[in-house]
C-alpha cells in the first residue's frame, strides 16, 4: 500500500477534480480545511508522506493490500463484500419515530450502540437542505436530529478527527462506502504516532449509487427554489426517477437524468455500492416502504444487531433470496462500471506499477478488467 | 553653531539651506528618500515661527506651499520623485501662473529604487513644464543652494525645482552653517489688480498665451544667471583628452574615480549644478576643450540629452563631438551609479587597466556571507499586524478557492509580494492603484472573469489616492473587497501623522478623519477587525470573498510594532511549551517557522522543536494561534 504526501494528494486528487469532501484529510492537520463542499490546502506543506494521502479513499485505495489486511483473502472479482447475513430492518419501538428514511435503521443501529457503550458518540451527516454538516452525536435525541438522506457528499469524516483529537476515543461513523474506504484505510495503515487520529470503532456503511456535487447542486437548486426554502431531499424507490424536494411551499420533482451532470467525477470510479468496508451497512428496501436492507458483515455487528433487537431498537426479519440476487447484481454492476472507469482513465493500477493510481487490485482482477470479464 | 563646520545630512543641509533662506510654510508627504527635510521643518518650527504640515498627498502640499508664496511667504514644498508626478497637474498650472514669494520643490529621487517600487526620474518635469532646475552636488552645496534657490525663484517669479538624490538626502558631510533669520512676516494675498499684474492680480495660468511667453522669459532670465552660477564648475587641464560633465552625487564618483585611476591630468570634470535649462555660452566654453565628452548621471540621460542638443546647436563652433554615457551604454541605463562604474567606465575610454576588485573577490564574498549573516528573507518586523493580516486573507483565499487575488498598494505591506506576506500581492504600482485596479478587474465578470478581487491600503495610502477609488468601486458598482490595513501612522516613512491622526507635523491637536465613517458615508459595508484575531479576521475575509455583489471594505486596525505608542512593549511574553510541542512528530510540518515565519520564532536543531527568541518576539502573541497543538503559551503583563 502506497502512501505520499500532500502535494501529491492535490496532485492526484483535488486539481483533477477527484476529491469527494469527504473529510478524511480535514483537520489532521493545520493544512487541509473543508470549505463550502470543497476540500482546500490552506498552505503548502512538502512532507513526503502524510495521512492525508495514506487515508484518502480516492487516490491508492489499494483493494487487493486492503482485503489481504482486512478480510484476510484477495479482493475478489465479483460479490457485494464479507457479510455474515442480508436481512430486512427498521427501528423498532424503543426508537421515536423521527424523519428517519426508509425504516430508520440506521438511526436505531446507532442509538444501540451508544446504549450498549460499544461507543462513547458517533458521527453523523446532518443539516438541513443544502447545509449539510457533520455532528458527533451522543445520545438517541441527537442521533434523530440527523436523520434523513442527503445526496451531497460531506466531511463527516473532519468530524471524526475532531472527535478523536478531543479524545473521544470510541466514535461510530454513518458512512458512504467512500468514507468507509478511507476508514478501511485507517485501520489497515494507521498512523498513532501522529496523534489520535485514526481507526473508528464502529462504521455503518450506506448503500449508494452515486452523490450530486454540493456546489453544483446549490447553484441548480437555486435557479428553481430559494435555498433557505429547501427543507429535505428524497430520491424515492425506482421507478420513479427524480429528485424530491421539499420547500416551505410544496415539494418539486426534478427528473434525475437534469442533474446527473452533477455527480462528480469520482463517483464513476466508485466501485462499492454497499460500503463493503464497513462492519454493517444499511440501504433501501425496493419495493418495501418502511423498511431497509441491512448487510451484517462481521461478528462485532452480528453482537450488535443481535443486542439491538433485544432491547427493542431494532426490528428484523428475512431479507427474500431473489431481492439478494437483485441486489448483488446491482453492487457487481457499480464494481464493474467504477473498475472498468478507472482502467480506461488510466486510473486502475496493479501489483508493481509505480505510476499514481486512483484504484489498486490484485494482477488476476486486473487482467479480468482489462479483458472486460468482471461484469 | 553658526560658521562653524557641521555634519550634516543631506536632508538637514536642505533644511539649513530653507531656514537661512528665511521659509516660512513647508508642507510635503512623507516618502523615502526625502520625508527628513519636512520633519526637521516641523521640529524647527516653534523656534523659527513656522507653519509645517504633512498634506494628505503630494499635489495638496504644493498647493498649500503655492498659496503661502503667493501671500508673501517664502515657502517649500518637499516629496519623493513619484510624488512629483501626483503634484504635477497642479505643478503644470503654477508653472504657467508664476509664483511671488521665493517658492523651491525639493524632490528626491531614489535611482536603484532602495526605497521605491519605481526608478521615476523627476528632473524632465523642469524640462517639460518650463522651470528652472538645481541639482546640489554635496552638502554644503545642497544648503547653499537651497538658499539661493529661494532667491532665484523671487528673482524670475516662478518655482525652483531642486532636485536630490538618496546618496545625497541620507549620507552626510560638512556643512557650515549661516545665520538665520528672525521670525516673522506678513500674509497676505493681493488680488486685486489685472489677471495680467503677476505681483497685484489674480493667479491663473490663464491667460494662457500671455502667461506662457513670460514663463519662458523668466526662464531665460534664469539662464543669464546660470551663465556665471558658482554651482557650475570646471576641474582639469585647460585641454584634457576627456571632459566628464557630470552633476549632482555623480561628481563625488567621478572624483574618487579619477583619483583612483591617476587621471586628473588627463580628465576635465564640468560639475553643473543648474542643469536646466542649461547654461549655453558656459557649456560652448567646456565643450571647446577637447573632441570626447562623458556624461555621467543617474535614472535616465536627462542631461546627456541635454547637452547633445545643445552641442548640435553649437556644432558650426565646436565641431563635432564623440560622445560617451547612458544612450550608448558606457555606463548602465539602470540602478544607481557608484565609484566603480563609473572607473570602469573612465578605464574603458582612456584604455587604463583597471580592476575595480579582484576576480575572485565576488566568489569569496558569496562564499563567506553565508557564515557572518542569516539566511533571511527582507520580511515584517515580528509583531507586525500585517504578517496577521495577510495570513488570515491568505487561508481566506484558499478557502473561496476560486483564485482570489489581492491588489497591492504602497506601504510596508507591499512587501506582501515577497514570502513574508506569502505572495499574496498580484499587482502593485502606484498610492492608491490597488483599489482602483480592483475596481476595474471588479467588472470583468461580465466577461466570464469568476475570481474574486481584494485590495489592500495602509491608512496613509487611503487618505492619499485609495478615497476616489473606492468611491468609484461604489458608485460603478464593482463587486470588489478593499482591505484597509490600518496600522495608525505612515509607518513606512517613520511614522509621519495624516488625517487619521489625532496630532499633526508640529504635534497640535487636530481632529482625526475616521476611516470608517468616510467609507460608510460612501455607502460602503464596512466590517472592523483586531488583525491580532486570526479567527475572526478569516471569518470575515471569507465573508467578503463569499458576497461579491457590491464593494466591501474591511478594516485591520492594530497599532504598528514600531510605533511610538508599542515601541518596546510587550503585550504578551510568550514561550513554547516543550511537553506540548510535537516538533517533527506533530502533523503540523514546522508551521510556525516554515510557513508563518515570524522572525521571533525558531527551530532548535537540538531540540527538534519550535523556540521563541526573546531578544526578537515582539510579543503581539498571534503565533499561539497559528500553532495546532496549542503549544505556544501566551501570558500578559510581560
Amino acid at each position: 500500500m502506497i502512501t505520499r504526501g500532500p502535494r501529491q494528494l492535490l496532485a492526484e486528487v483535488q486539481q483533477p477534480g477527484l476529491c469527494i469532501g469527504c473529510g478524511s484529510c480535514v483537520e489532521l492537520c493545520p493544512y487541509f480545511r473543508s470549505h463550502g463542499g470543497k476540500t482546500v490546502m490552506l498552505h503548502d506543506c512538502d512532507l513526503a508522506e502524510g495521512r492525508c494521502h495514506a487515508w484518502c479513499p480516492k487516490t491508492e485505495l489499494d483493494l487487493e493490500g486492503l482485503a489481504q489486511t482486512l478480510w484476510g483473502r484477495p479482493y475478489p472479482a465479483q460479490g457485494m463484500g464479507p457479510h455474515l447475513a442480508v436481512v430486512a430492518a427498521k427501528a423498532g419501538p424503543r426508537l421515536e419515530s423521527g424523519s428517519y428514511q426508509g425504516g430508520g435503521t440506521v438511526s436505531a443501529l446507532v442509538c444501540a450502540a451508544l446504549d450498549e457503550g460499544l461507543v462513547q458518540g458517533a458521527v453523523l451527516t446532518g443539516g438541513q437542505g443544502l447545509q449539510t454538516a457533520p455532528r458527533l452525536a451522543a445520545t438517541p435525541e441527537e442521533v434523530i436530529a440527523c436523520a434523513g438522506s442527503r445526496f451531497t457528499a460531506a466531511p463527516t469524516l473532519a468530524a471524526l478527527n475532531r472527535a478523536q483529537a478531543q479524545g473521544c476515543g470510541s466514535v461510530a461513523v454513518v458512512a458512504t462506502p467512500c468514507q468507509a474506504a478511507a476508514l478501511a484505510q485507517r485501520r489497515a495503515k494507521p498512523w498513532p504516532q501522529r496523534g489520535a487520529a485514526g481507526p473508528a470503532e464502529l462504521v455503518i456503511g450506506l448503500f449508494c449509487n452515486w452523490s450530486l456535487d454540493p456546489q453544483g447542486l446549490a447553484s441548480f437548486l437555486a435557479q428553481r427554489v430559494e435555498p433557505r426554502e429547501i427543507r429535505s431531499m428524497d430520491i424515492p424507490p425506482p421507478p420513479a426517477g427524480v429528485l424530491k424536494v421539499e420547500t416551505g411551499q410544496g415539494s418539486l420533482e426534478i427528473p434525475l437524468d437534469e442533474i446527473r451532470g452533477l455527480i462528480p467525477p469520482a463517483c464513476g470510479l466508485c466501485p462499492d455500492m454497499t460500503s463493503e468496508w464497513a462492519d454493517l451497512a444499511v440501504g433501501m428496501y425496493e419495493g418495501r416502504p418502511g423498511w431497509n436492507t441491512l448487510v451484517v458483515r462481521n461478528e462485532k455487528a452480528r453482537a450488535l444487531t443481535e443486542a439491538a433487537v433485544e432491547k427493542g431498537w431494532l426490528v428484523m426479519e428475512k431479507f427474500p433470496a431473489a431481492n439478494q440476487e437483485h441486489l448483488l447484481q446491482a453492487a457487481q454492476g457499480k464494481r464493474s462500471r467504477g473498475l472498468s472507469a478507472a482502467l480506461a482513465q488510466g486510473l486502475l493500477g496493479g501489483p508493481g506499477d509505480d505510476q499514481p493510481k486512483a484504484l489498486r487490485v490484485g494482477s488476476e482482477l486486473y487482467k479480468a478488467v482489462e479483458n472486460g470479464e468482471v461484469a | 553653531m553658526e560658521g562653524q563646520r557641521l555634519t550634516m545630512m543631506g536632508n538637514q543641509a536642505i533644511t539649513q539651506g530653507a531656514l537661512e533662506a528665511g521659509v516660512r510654510v513647508a508642507a510635503g508627504y512623507p516618502g523615502t528618500p526625502s520625508s527628513e527635510i519636512i520633519q526637521n521643518l516641523a521640529g524647527a518650527a516653534d523656534e523659527h515661527g513656522l507653519y509645517v504640515e504633512w498634506s494628505i498627498n503630494e499635489k495638496v502640499s504644493l498647493e498649500v506651499a503655492a498659496a503661502a508664496s503667493l501671500a508673501g511667504l517664502r515657502s517649500l514644498c518637499a516629496m519623493k520623485q513619484n510624488g512629483v508626478n501626483v503634484a504635477s497637474d497642479f505643478l503644470l498650472h503654477l508653472a504657467g501662473s508664476g509664483v511671488r514669494a521665493g517658492m523651491v520643490l525639493v524632490h528626491c529621487d531614489d535611482p536603484g529604487a532602495l526605497s521605491s517600487v519605481n526608478e521615476g526620474e523627476s528632473r524632465h518635469f523642469a524640462r517639460m513644464l518650463e522651470l528652472p532646475l538645481l541639482e546640489p552636488s554635496d552638502f554644503q552645496e545642497a544648503k547653499d543652494m537651497t538658499k539661493w534657490a529661494f532667491e532665484l525663484s523671487e528673482e524670475i517669479g516662478n518655482l525652483v525645482m531642486l532636485r536630490s538624490v538618496t546618496r545625497l538626502s541620507h549620507a552626510s558631510g560638512g556643512v557650515v552653517p549661516g545665520p538665520i533669520p528672525a521670525p516673522g512676516g506678513q500674509a497676505r494675498f493681493d488680488h486685486h489688480g489685472s489677471p495680467r499684474d503677476l505681483r497685484h492680480g489674480p493667479v491663473s495660468s490663464a491667460p494662457v498665451g500671455y502667461k506662457h511667453r513670460l514663463q519662458q522669459e523668466k526662464l531665460k532670465r534664469a539662464v543669464e544667471l546660470f551663465e556665471d552660477s558658482p554651482f557650475n564648475s570646471y576641474v582639469g587641464p585647460e585641454s584634457p583628452e576627456l571632459l566628464v560633465i557630470t552633476s549632482s552625487i555623480c561628481n563625488l564618483y567621478v572624483k574618487e574615480a579619477l583619483a583612483l585611476l591617476d587621471a586628473r591630468d588627463r580628465v576635465g570634470v564640468l560639475k553643473l549644478g543648474t542643469t536646466w535649462p542649461l547654461p549655453p555660452k558656459l557649456l560652448q566654453r567646456h565643450l571647446q576643450r577637447c573632441e570626447q565628452v562623458l556624461v555621467v548621471e543617474e535614472v535616465i540621460p536627462f542631461l546627456e540629452e541635454n547637452v547633445k542638443i545643445a552641442a548640435a546647436e553649437m556644432a558650426g563652433e565646436i565641431g563635432a563631438k564623440k560622445f560617451f554615457g547612458k544612450r550608448e551604454g558606457t555606463l548602465p541605463a539602470q540602478g544607481e551609479l557608484n565609484p566603480d562604474l563609473v572607473l570602469k567606465a573612465l578605464a574603458g575610454i582612456l584604455d587604463l587597466p583597471y580592476q575595480a576588485r579582484p576576480a575572485q573577490y565576488d566568489r569569496l564574498a558569496q562564499e563567506l556571507a553565508p557564515q557572518a549573516t542569516q539566511d533571511r528573507e527582507l520580511a515584517f518586523c515580528p509583531g507586525c499586524p500585517h504578517r496577521a493580516s495577510f495570513w488570515s486573507l491568505k487561508e481566506a483565499l484558499a478557502l473561496d478557492d476560486r483564485d482570489g487575488f489581492i491588489c497591492g498598494d504602497i506601504g510596508c505591506y507591499s512587501l506582501a509580494m515577497r514570502p513574508s506576506g506569502y505572495g499574496l500581492l498580484k499587482t502593485l504600482h502606484a498610492m492608491g492603484s490597488g483599489a482602483g485596479m480592483a475596481s476595474g478587474f471588479g467588472q470583468l465578470g461580465r466577461f466570464g472573469m469568476d475570481q474574486p478581487v481584494m485590495a489592500v491600503s495602509g491608512d496613509s495610502t487611503f487618505y492619499h489616492a485609495v478615497i476616489p477609488a473606492l468611491i468609484n468601486a461604489v458608485h460603478q458598482k464593482s463587486p470588489m473587497s478593499l482591505v484597509v490595513l490600518d496600522n495608525s501612522g505612515t509607518a513606512m516613512t517613520g511614522f509621519q501623522p495624516h488625517p487619521g491622526t489625532e496630532a499633526n507635523a508640529l504635534g497640535q491637536p487636530v481632529p482625526p478623519v475616521d476611516i470608517e465613517a468616510i467609507c460608510r458615508s460612501l455607502g460602503a459595508e464596512v466590517t472592523v477587525c483586531d488583525p491580532f484575531d486570526l479567527k475572526a479576521t478569516q471569518a470575515a475575509a471569507v465573508g467578503l470573498l463569499a458576497d461579491q455583489s457590491t464593494a466591501k471594505v474591511l478594516i485591520l486596525r492594530q497599532l504598528c510594532a514600531l510605533s511610538p505608542q508599542r515601541k518596546g512593549t510587550k503585550p504578551y511574553e510568550v514561550r513554547v511549551d516543550p511537553e506540548k510541542c510535537l516538533g517533527d512528530q506533530c502533523g503540523c510540518n514546522r508551521l510556525c517557522t516554515r510557513v508563518f515565519g515570524c522572525p521571533g520564532l525558531a527551530w532548535e536543531k537540538e531540540s527538534g522543536k519550535a523556540r521563541i527568541d526573546e531578544v526578537i518576539c515582539a510579543g503581539c502573541g498571534v503565533c499561539a494561534s497559528v500553532c495546532p497543538q496549542g503549544a505556544i503559551i501566551i501570558s500578559e503583563g510581560a
